[in-house]
């Protein structure tokens, strides 16, 4: 290994060191990216799971308000798991008048209320219940839901009552067939383009995020502690240091971003032995171009953070610069979400930051377009050399060694 | 060992040193004297290859540029300079590595000036809860671990007890012992006088004077160092804002915003 070479890795192998040794930071960047989207694709749906079956098993009190309450409706209400009590309904002009009713409703007497009443051929009615109350909610959803059970018989029994077919008269335009079987994409890419919308914006937004707390402590860090200066004083080059620093950084926030997609993977695994989504096919050459494009993105990311960082006089001015910076990269990760990707114009693909989430987009879709791929990769890397060479020029300014502190 | 001829650094509108002209020997200790903001860390920077001159040149002995012959310099900065989360063992090998020396050879001479230091028993603890004695001595066995010929010491006795103030004076006069170069930059001319073969003494920016103790005290015609610095800097020692001057226009104007103006704001002098 050439001397400078050794320097690069040592610098880097320090930093990592000095890492490592931090558990907090370890925990910001390494413990919940694994965590993050088990989380949320497998303990956040058992968990609504969970609330939504003691919702069930939750017996609601509910009036219903009836003069003669129709024993189709009676039927209905009997199968939701619902305490009823039924009584005559009062005089009222509109079914929704309050009445003495709703201080009922809002001193927790009741959970909902059914009001009913006969119009001529049609029946009217009415609920009452308590918006802000969960309960008075799952009460109304039950009676909502019976009243329409109630409707469908009454109509099925007019029309039959009429002499015809109520499901030919109600369905006269039916599918035929099953609505899986009719699409021609493949489940493994019906996934990738699920996951096209969702893993370019994890990528950037993370890549992005999860370099500023390291590329901070290793420039302004170092400048506010001091132990800049005697760095500097030291037979390395500035270039060699920037190198050894950004390597460092780039390890980390890729230990970082491969190990949230691994945690993706590990949840997408887990919900496709449940037939919610089938794990992405890919070709080995898309992977391996995405690995490109990652790694292109990376470096520009890494090295613009660097920058400026070591622009900043402290850690609270480069905290104060970066941070809002990732706006940069999520509002074009969101934008980027809705550009239509069929007859897409070539110019989005030289576009920074969009460029290479389009490509990942299309990546995930199995798509390999070589003018998309050679207009990517070549604006991808004119930006990443401009990136470094933002970096090494901020590098090598005299004043990063004075500080505020 | 070390030439610097007409020597002058500039940051923006300020002049940090105007004209410096040194020839440094081998064995010398020098202490740099002057007041806060007279020009010694910039001196020791420029010496350090940290900064380049605006003006003039500084070489070593043999004409080789500081900047590229930092192998034989060893730096102490004021701050030290010590990573909190690596041990003092793993600060001193992480410098030894970068200068190219292998971990044998810097864990030899590092035990050897451990010991005169006292400080062997804590090479294995993090640096986080040094005090600033030990933090100074690991900064000093951090700049000695690759065996320089010259050592630039930013106040290393600075904020010290007065044991291990002692303890660093005494090292640096073993290192004058040993042939090594020292420059070694402080406020207190006792200090300079006890430990320093010559002194040089710098006031705004420029030399005021350059010899031995006796030297200076003819020059000035003057009984001791003490009215011999006040001779040479009688003159006001300006004041240099540097956490002003490092902020833009903007952040300047800005934060003036919010600063409401007080007798004693900049532009209103005691004086008036």
């Amino acid at each position: 290994m050439s001397e400078g070479r050794r320097r690069v890795a040592t610098v880097a192998k320090k930093e990592l060191v000095e890492f490592v040794r931090d558990w907090r930071t370890i925990v910001a960047i390494l413990v919940i990216p694994v965590l993050m989207f088990p989380v949320l694709f497998i303990l956040f749906p058992l968990l609504l799971e969970a609330e939504a079956q003691e919702l069930d098993a939750l017996v609601v009190r509910v009036e219903l308000q009836a003069d003669a309450p129709p024993l189709m409706l009676l039927d209905a209400l009997d199968q939701t798991g619902i305490d009823l009590v039924v009584v005559d309904l009062p005089p009222l002009q509109n079914l929704t008048d309050a009445y003495l009713d709703v201080e009922r409703l809002r001193q927790g007497q009741l959970d909902a209320l059914l009001r009913v009443r006969a119009n001529n051929s049609t029946w009217e009615y009415a609920t009452l219940h308590l918006s802000t109350s969960e309960q008075s909610n799952e009460a109304r959803a039950r009676v909502l839901s019976a009243v329409a059970e109630w409707e469908r018989n009454e109509t099925t029994f007019r029309i039959e009552a009429a002499g015809l077919d109520a499901n030919n008269t109600l369905n006269p335009v039916v599918w035929n067939g099953s609505i899986a079987d009719a699409d021609a994409a493949s489940r493994g890419e019906q996934a990738g383009l699920a996951l096209s919308l969702f893993i370019p914006l994890v990528l950037a937004v993370w890549t992005f995020s999860s370099a500023i707390q390291p590329s901070i402590d290793m420039t302004a860090g170092e400048r506010e502690r001091g132990t800049l200066e005697a760095l500097l004083g030291l037979p390395c080059t500035r270039l060699e240091l920037l190198l050894g620093k950004w390597l460092a950084v780039a390890t980390i926030t890729a230990a970082g971003v491969l190990l949230q997609i691994a945690g993706l993977m590990f949840a997408i695994g887990y919900l496709a032995t449940s037939d919610i989504i089938a794990v992405p096919s890919l070709s080995i050459s898309v992977i391996g171009l995405l690995c490109i494009a990652v790694l292109l993105f990376a470096i520009t990311v890494v090295a613009i953070e660097l920058a400026l960082a070591m622009r900043s006089h402290s850690v609270k001015e480069a905290g104060s610069v970066l941070g809002p910076a990732v706006l940069l990269i999520l509002f074009p990760a969101l934008f980027t979400q809705v550009i239509n990707l069929d007859n897409i114009e070539m110019f989005w693909f030289a576009i920074p930051v969009v460029n290479i989430l389009l490509a990942l987009r299309e990546l995930l879709l199995n798509r390999v377009v070589l003018s998309h791929i050679t207009v990517w990769f070549l604006s991808s890397a004119v930006y990443a050399t401009l990136a470094a060479l933002y970096a090494a020029r901020q590098f090598k300014r005299e004043d990063i060694v004075t500080t505020l502190s | 060992m070390l030439v610097a001829n007409g020597v002058s650094k500039s940051f923006g509108d300020v002049q940090a040193l105007i004209n410096v002209s040194l020839s440094i020997g081998e064995g010398e200790i020098i202490g740099l004297v002057g007041s806060n903001g007279a020009g010694k860390t910039t001196l020791l920077r420029l010496l350090a290859g940290v900064y380049r001159p605006s003006e003039g040149t500084l070489a070593l002995g043999d004409g080789t540029d500081v900047a590229k012959g930092r192998r034989r310099l060893g730096v102490v900065p004021e701050s030290t300079g010590l990573y909190s989360r690596l041990t003092a063992w793993e600060n001193i090998r992480y410098h030894a590595r970068l200068h190219g020396v292998p971990d044998d050879v810097a864990w030899t001479r590092t035990q050897h000036y451990a010991r005169l230091l006292d400080m062997l028993p804590h090479l294995g603890r993090h640096t986080k809860g040094f005090s600033r004695g030990m933090r100074q001595k690991t900064a000093l066995l951090r700049a000695l671990a690759h065996h320089p010929s010259m050592l630039l010491l930013d106040e290393p006795t600075a904020g010290l007890d007065v044991t291990s103030a002692r303890t660093v004076k005494q090292l640096v006069r073993s290192l004058g012992d040993e042939g090594k170069t020292v420059i070694y930059s402080t406020h207190q001319l006792a200090e300079a006088e006890q430990v320093c073969t010559r002194i040089i003494i710098i006031h705004n920016g420029e030399v005021r004077a350059d010899g031995t103790p006796q030297q200076l005290l003819q020059f000035t015609e003057t009984t001791n160092l003490e009215e011999a610095y006040v001779a040479l800097s009688s003159d006001r020692a300006r004041s240099v804002d540097q956490s002003e001057k490092a902020l833009s226009g903007w952040s300047r104007r800005w934060r003036g915003l919010f600063t409401p103006r007080t007798p004693l704001s900049p532009g209103v002098s005691e004086d008036e």
